[in-house]
Formats: C-alpha cells, structure tokens, sequence
C-alpha cells in the first residue's frame, strides 16, 4: 500500500521535470531580456552587459536551464523583475491566501455536488429528472468568473450584504503567524478580524464552489444508479432494510469511490479557476500576483508561479489516488 | 428524422445558436452605432425603457458613450469566429494524436501518453495565460492558444476509445487484406469515432467562447480595437454602481451562448449514446 504510493509519487517527478523544461522553454523563447529588465532604466549598456553574466544569459540555453533548476529545487526563484523582491517571499505570502480560498471553495463544491447529487438521484424516474439534469447544464454554462460578477452585482452592490474586494475590513491589521490569515487571527485569539476575513471569503469560495459542483452531481447520480443495480441493494431491501438506509449505509460507500477521483480532477481545475475569482475580488493570493506578472513580463514570477500551480495540482492528484486506493479494499495491496 | 434530432436539447440548443448566429450576422442591420464610435457626451446611458434612457441605444452606453447593444451584438462576431475556428484545431491536434498513440500503441502511446500527463498537470487557465505572454495578444493568438491547451480534452478521451475500436475484428480484418495504415485508421478507425468527435466538439465551443471572453477579461486577449465580450465586461465591472446593464449584458451573452453549445452537446451525447468522462476546467 505504502509502495504503491511512493511509486505515484515517484511517476510525478519525471512530469515536474518536463514541466520546468516546458515552462522555461517557453518563457527563454520570449524576446524580453532579463537583465536589462532588472536594470534601472538609466543603466549603462556596460552595466547590463554586467548583470547578463552575472545572471549566466551569455552561457548556452542548457546550462540556463541547469543554473535555474538548480536555484529552483534550493527553494531560490530570483528575484521578481517589477516588484525587485525576492519571488520566494512573494510566494510564501500568496500561496497560502490561495490554498485557503481553493479549501473552501471545494468543501462548498463537495457539499453542493454530494447534495445534489442524492436529490437528482432522489428524483430518478420522476418528472423533475429531466429539469435537475437542465439546470445542471445550465449551471455549467456559468463559469467561475460569471459566477463571481453575478455574485458581486446581488450581494455586493443590490444587496450591500457582503464585502466584496480584499480579506480585511480597512483598517484591521493582519496577524502574521503561519500566512494563513483564517488560522493566524485565530492562533492570536482576534475574534473580531477572523470573521471579518470569513465574510470577505464567502462571495468568491461560493463563486468558485458553486462553479464545479455541477459535474460532481451528476458523477454521484450516475454512480448511484450504477450501484443500485447490484444484488446486494435487492438483498438488503428484502431483507426489510429501509430506503434511506440502504441509501446511505450501503449505497453511498460504493457510489462515493468514482465521485472522489472526479472530485480529485475538479479539485485541481478550481484551483485553477481560483485565479479569475481572486483578480474579480482583489483577494491578495498567488492569482493576482501571477496576472500582475503577466502584464508585466516578470518572467521569474511566471515561472515561479506557474510551476507552484503545477506542484500543487500534481500532489492534489496523488493525494486523491492514495485516498481512494485508501479506501476502496479491492485497490488495497496491488 | 434522425434520432439525435428529435431530442428536446438538441432542438433548443441549435436554436439558441442559430439565434445568436443570426444576430451576429445581421448586426450592421439591427444597430445604427457603430461598436466603437464614442459619444463622450452621452456616457453611461441607461437603457432605452429606463428613465433618462435614449432610443437609439437601446441597451444604454458605456463609460465612453459606445453603444452597449452594438458592442455586444459586434462581440457575438468575434465569440462565434473564436469558437468556429479554434475548437475544430484542438479537434483535428487531438484526434491525430489521439489515433497515432491508440493504433500504433508501444513507444507512441507512451510518449504521447507523457505528452498528456504534461499538460494536465497546468491548470488550462495558467497554462493559456503562459502561452499568451509568448504570443502576444491578437485574436489569432487567442485561437492558437485555444488550440495548444485543449487538444489534451480531445486526445484522452478518444484514445480510450481508439483502443478499444482497433482490437474490433473488421479492424484486424482491414489489417489483414493488407491496407496500409492510413486508410485503416481514416476509412476504419476514424468513423467509429465521429460521434463522440462530434459531441466533444460541441462543448470545446462553449469552453472557447469562455476562454476567449477570460483572456480580454484578463487583457491578454484580442487587441484593444477588436470588440469581445470580456473587454466588455471589464470595462463594465469599472461601473457596475451607474450603470450594470454594461456588465450584465456581456455577462448574460456568455451564458446564453454556452449554454446553447452545452444543451446540444448534452442532447448529442445522450442520443448517440457515449460514455465521455465528466469533467471541465
């Protein structure tokens, strides 16, 4: 069991590798030059010419490319070219801001999804089949960021009921302990601003929730009506086990594995869209920092980012597989 | 009538399409302002039944005085033109390679295999915003970053069904009678797939048209001339307080635009009886 998972994790290391070589391929291709971009704009041509030995530009592209992997796994990024700071502290500030959004918006997804998911299937062979299957299709004609505008024009301008730009009411000063602002005001015992960070993450999580909750639904419905056709089901009823029990004391353990693993695959992508919900909501996390970059053509940043993004989408991936390997006995042991 | 055709879904998507079609088509006629022509002395109008609203715009203007209707109705063009050309790319990128890795099998398989793992692995939004920084902005380079992210959709759902249809004995028979390899694959192997092709296609429009609308949201999209919904919706966001019909339209033209692509797809997949895997991004 313990191999089977190390060998997942050992299958990830090859695709990283080609992921930075695609990512720094990619980016060297650019006709932006580094080093006089890191360079004030009064800097010398000789100066520059200094900076781009200095930062290894006039070696060949492969040992480029060994320089900055090797700076790279020693946890080094360089230095952002706009913000002239490390990109290590700027991604040690961000990612956690991030990961805390794509938290909570996938348990608001995973409560949508496995809710309506058992009402659809509630509603299996009824008239109303046809309209919940509608509204899914509808829903997922609404991408994260529609969500997030709608979310915003209701309960943000028509409403006035909920923030809608930043983590912190202004004026409230965040406690810095682990970046993880939720868990930080609460280590530092500041009621106050931990629920004011709470009511400023609840537009964009359900923007970003609401948004992938659609395919996860329809998963667990079809996996139910899988299940329910297995004799076991027809043995517990005649044994006068109850609807719902059967439901979800025997059903649901089954139909729960498919719906995982897409959970898993939904997981990764919202990450994803966290980007575009957190540029709507100004929310202070890695998104923001890599559309800012982008427009600036701060390449370390870029990189920086997007390889945190294809790391963490990665150990998303091989921790879902290793939970359902956990729980699914016929997987146990291979 | 074919069956796929009497299917609600079906019938209402195709209609919202042609509906949406149409009125790109028709746009010149429909609106008198030209999509980019200012008026900076009648900004932020609202629409022509609210109070203070002109006739002649009749969804209000913008924060420049352009007419809110004729910029959606001219986005229609750009949205549609995106979709019509980039999701047959991704199509025809990942069906080759999708036929290569799922008929030759071995080393090919393999590679295209990592190939996959590789993309899967960047989130479709970072990974298209990375491309456009090296491509630049344009709507050219919007279709071909379209094209370069979303082959893999293609790719591995149908090399599942690539295995499956070339272990088929009229396959082998074809093999057998000593064919070469291109006609097996396009005369043999090619066919059985054309349903979820079909179908797989249907919905990669409305991913394009949502992709195309988040790069100009970004502002790495279609060049500041060129007319989108997400430049619109950018722009609109800036007054959502005066004047929201300049973000709700844009917003409402999504949503009824993929919608029409995903209940015709849904209809589609449900009526040429297709396992695809559910999923988006």
């Amino acid at each position: 069991m313990l191999a089977a998972f190390l060998r997942r994790l050992l299958a990830v290391a090859p695709i990283l590798a080609l992921v930075s070589l695609l990512l720094f391929g990619a980016l060297r291709l650019l006709p932006i030059d580094p080093a006089a971009m890191s360079m004030p704009p009064t800097a010398t041509k000789v100066e520059i010419e200094a900076a781009r030995q200095a930062m290894g530009l006039d070696r060949p592209v492969t040992v480029q490319y060994a320089i900055w992997l090797g700076q790279t796994l020693r946890g080094d990024f360089g230095n952002s070219i706009h913000m002239r700071r490390p990109v290590a502290g700027l991604l040690a500030e961000t990612l956690p801001a991030t990961i805390e959004l794509s938290l909570a918006a996938m348990v608001i997804a995973g409560l949508l999804g496995l809710g309506g998911g058992l009402g659809m299937f509630a509603l299996r062979d009824r008239r109303g089949e046809a309209v919940a299957e509608t509204v899914t299709t509808l829903m997922m004609s609404l991408p994260e960021f529609l969500w997030a505008l709608l979310l915003i024009f209701v309960f943000g301008v028509l409403l006035s009921a909920l923030p809608f730009t930043g983590r912190l009411d202004p004026g409230m000063t965040r406690p810095v302990v682990t970046q993880f602002l939720l868990l930080d005001t609460l280590l530092v015992g500041r009621v106050d601003v931990f629920f004011s960070a709470v009511r400023h993450m609840i537009l964009p999580a359900f923007a970003l929730g609401v948004a992938f909750a659609p395919p996860i639904m329809r998963v667990l419905r079809a996996s139910l009506i899988d299940t329910y056709q297995e004799d076991y089901i027809r043995q517990a009823r005649l044994r006068g086990v109850g609807e719902t029990r059967i439901l979800l004391g025997h059903a649901l353990q089954n139909a729960i594995l498919p719906t995982l693993t897409l959970m898993g695959v939904q997981f990764g992508f919202l990450f994803g869209g966290s980007l575009l919900v957190e540029v709507i909501y100004s929310y202070p996390g890695m998104g923001n920092l890599m559309v800012d970059a982008v427009r600036n053509a701060d390449l370390p940043i870029i990189q920086a980012v997007g390889l945190t993004y294809c790391v963490v989408v990665l150990a998303i991936t091989a921790g879902v597989d290793g939970l359902v390997m956990l729980l699914n006995p016929r997987l146990r042991g291979t | 009538m074919p069956r796929w055709l009497r299917d609600t879904r079906v019938i209402v998507g195709l209609s919202i399409l042609f509906a949406v079609l149409v009125l790109a088509l028709l746009a010149p006629l429909l609106v008198q302002s030209a999509p980019d022509e200012q008026d900076l002395l009648s900004t932020l109008l609202p629409s022509a039944w609210a109070k203070g609203g002109d006739v002649a715009h009749r969804l209000g203007t913008d924060s420049l005085g352009r007419d809110v209707l004729a910029r959606l109705l001219y986005g229609t063009r750009l949205a549609l033109s995106v979709a019509a050309i980039a999701a047959p790319g991704a199509m025809i990128l990942g069906t080759i390679a999708a036929l290569l890795a799922g008929y030759f099998g071995g080393w090919v398989d393999w590679v295209i295999g990592r190939a996959v793992d590789v993309w899967m692995s960047f989130p479709p939004v970072i990974l298209s915003l990375i491309l456009m920084v090296g491509l630049g902005t344009g709507s050219r380079n919007v279709i071909l970053a379209i094209v370069l992210v979303d082959w893999t959709r293609f790719c591995r759902v149908l090399r599942a069904e690539v295995l499956v249809v070339v272990r088929r004995d009229y396959v082998t028979a074809a093999r057998l009678v000593g064919f070469s390899h291109l006609r097996v694959v396009l005369r043999e192997v090619l066919p059985a797939v054309v349903p979820l092709l079909v179908t797989l296609l249907t919905l990669e429009m409305g991913i394009a048209v949502v992709v195309e609308a988040i790069l100009a949201f970004v502002g790495l999209g279609v060049k500041p001339d060129e007319i989108a919904w997400g430049q619109m919706i950018a722009d609109g966001r800036a007054t959502i307080y005066q004047a929201p019909i300049n973000l709700l339209a844009p917003v409402a033209a999504i949503f009824v635009t993929v919608a029409g692509f995903n209940l015709l797809g849904d209809g589609l997949r449900r009526t040429l009886d297709l396992r695809l895997v559910e999923g988006r991004g």
